[in-house]
């Protein structure tokens, strides 16, 4: 009754968005399984065989293998170092009560407004003039600052909520600053924890143009995006390949997000909210 | 909510115990405590502040290549970017892109999102597929358009099969579409995204708005506009202020990846400019010329944008 006739433009336009999102996807995976000649033939058949020549092949001649692999190793070294640098910095804010902390607060959130993008230039001189230029290190060592803002700002909103009769307690049994910090506030905001690291581990695993100008081209160091459009001009034209390296590129964010979905929706929306 | 009932009875019943010693202990807990914050500051500010600052300098140098000599350049950069034609291409491509792209991409989620968030048949699927654009890296994004958009890809395919065969092109390699292929796919994987940020939001608006609406005889489409809106008009601003930041900085990606400003510069935006002045054509004071005018830009715009969303109360 209440999604009466009203609604059928509605309907259709919220479908035909779903048809324009699924279908270059379905083109994506079913082109994965085919030749050239099959692509441009019948784009929208299903494959007649699931044969996957073409993922080795986009492995080998991209060698994505090592790109993963650095994907990886600069993904989960840039999320430690984010927490260990975002954690205690949200307790110190949360339970600040001086104008200092007030201000440290203010001086993160003004961090929303600094467009990373657009230094990309300094960042690159910052590189060269540490010695870290065309490494991963400088990549594990900058991503964390660009997170810090967004991951200290919903950190602190959890630890407010944690009530201070916690700390006080725990105090009483002498516990130091550390101890509070580790055993009170760290596991009473997994939630907040759980949030920054799904939101990071998307933008660090997705990030194409820092990585492509710092780490650069180098096979055995660049990261799987910066890999993958490799496949376009390597290979010319053959889109089996291309498409197969990017469905292999997608695989990984796909099972976190198909696993973990509500908890990702959550973190993702609460990381745009809160900017 | 509960927070702020349990708080005052809890310290009440304690308070004339505990306040000696945690009035002493609070200044020193304090001043310990935001030591643990200079770490994360000093990497915010050696990463990020610094190069922002770097990028006010160097516009102001003449500085033809990485090994080049360095000299003060005064305005010379300047008016050496508002001399140059492509410049005045890149302001209005990127203009365009503005104008078209981000509006549509907010009027369009808006929408759907308020849909979503009325729980139709079928509203958990659309959730879980809005979400994808979202998810997938910009390189990932534009080899999909790339297989879709090249001369034998999907949308030409589909076309020829269609009996339009007239109407193919070399969508991304031809000066009158490849500006609107890039606008295209902005709010392509826009759309979605924003969506579900504006069923999230919606959500959490008290059902008893919308029910009142409708026993006061208002239609869905008076609902969506005139009652929802109003409600979520700050998060729309901030929604709107994050979609203008990725249009203005994240092309410099999708162009790079696609067109690489071409034809001629019939795709070249802004922030594609700097990263070609910066390292293809090493022409680094302009590069950096164009970043102050970006970063310009994008101040004003979250500036435009807060102002239009302001609640009105």
């Amino acid at each position: 009754m209440k999604f009466g006739r009203s609604w059928l433009s509605a309907h259709i336009f919220a479908w035909l968005y779903m048809v324009l999102l699924v279908v270059p996807l379905y083109y994506l995976l079913v082109s994965a399984f085919k030749t050239n000649d099959q692509i441009f033939g019948s784009p929208f058949s299903l494959p007649t065989s699931l044969s996957t020549t073409n993922f080795t092949e986009s492995f080998s001649s991209a060698h994505l293998g090592p790109a993963i692999l650095n994907s990886m190793l600069v993904t989960a070294l840039a999320l430690v170092l984010t927490l260990v640098l975002a954690i205690p910095a949200a307790f110190a804010i949360a339970r600040a009560e001086g104008r200092l902390g007030a201000l440290v607060e203010r001086v993160f959130s003004l961090g929303f407004l600094i467009p990373t993008f657009a230094a990309l230039f300094p960042t690159f001189l910052l590189a060269a003039a540490t010695g870290l230029f065309h490494t991963r290190a400088f990549m594990v060592l900058f991503l964390p600052a660009t997170a810090m803002p967004l991951s200290v700002v919903i950190l602190v909103q959890f630890m407010r909520t944690i009530p201070r009769e916690m700390e006080e307690a725990a105090r009483m049994d002498g516990a130091s600053t550390f101890a509070v910090l580790r055993h009170v506030y760290t596991p009473m905001c997994m939630p907040g924890i759980a949030t920054i690291l799904l939101l990071n581990f998307l933008t660090f695993w997705n990030e194409y143009l820092y990585s492509l100008v710092i780490i650069g081209p180098d096979p055995d160091l660049r990261t799987v995006q910066v890999a993958l459009p490799t496949l376009k001009s390597l290979t010319g034209t053959d889109y089996g390949i291309l498409t197969a390296g990017t469905v292999l590129t997608l695989v990984p964010v796909w099972v976190v997000y198909t696993v973990l979905q509500k908890r990702m929706q959550q973190a993702l929306v609460s990381g745009a909210v809160k900017m | 909510m509960t927070m702020l009932s349990s708080a005052p009875g809890g310290a009440s019943v304690r308070g004339p115990v505990t306040t000696p010693p945690s009035a002493s202990t609070t200044k020193r807990r304090t001043q310990g405590g935001v030591v643990l914050a200079v770490p994360a500051l000093v990497w915010y500010l050696v990463f990020m502040v610094g190069p922002l600052v770097a990028i006010f300098v160097i516009a102001a140098l003449h500085w033809p290549g990485m090994l080049q000599p360095v000299s003060f350049a005064g305005t010379g950069n300047i008016s050496a970017v508002l001399d140059d034609p492509v410049f005045w291409d890149a302001v209005r491509n990127t203009a365009v892109q503005l104008v078209v792209a981000v509006p549509l991409m907010i009027i369009g989620a808006y929408m759907l999102g308020y849909y979503v968030a009325q729980k139709p048949p079928g509203h958990r699927v659309l959730r879980y597929l809005l979400f994808i654009p979202g998810l997938i890296s910009t390189p990932a994004k534009a080899m999909v358009f790339y297989a879709v958009l090249s001369p034998d890809g999907l949308l030409n395919g589909a076309l020829d099969k269609a009996g339009l065969g007239s109407m193919t092109d070399a969508w991304l390699a031809s000066p009158s579409t490849a500006l609107g292929s890039l606008v295209l796919l902005d709010v392509w994987s826009g759309i979605g995204f924003t969506a579900v940020l504006f069923a999230a939001r919606l959500g959490s608006v008290p059902d008893e708005i919308g029910e009142a609406a409708q026993l006061d005889g208002a239609g869905h489409w008076r609902a969506m506009w005139r009652i929802h809106f109003p409600v979520i008009r700050d998060f729309v601003g901030v929604v709107t202020m994050l979609q203008f930041l990725w249009t203005l900085f994240g092309s410099a990606q999708n162009v790079l990846l696609l067109t690489q400003g071409g034809p001629g510069s019939s795709s070249t935006t802004l922030s594609f400019l700097v990263y070609q002045k910066a390292f293809i054509a090493a022409d680094l004071g302009y590069s950096q010329t164009v970043g102050v005018v970006l970063f310009l830009v994008g101040l004003a715009g979250l500036l435009t944008i807060r102002r239009v969303f302001r609640q009105n109360y």
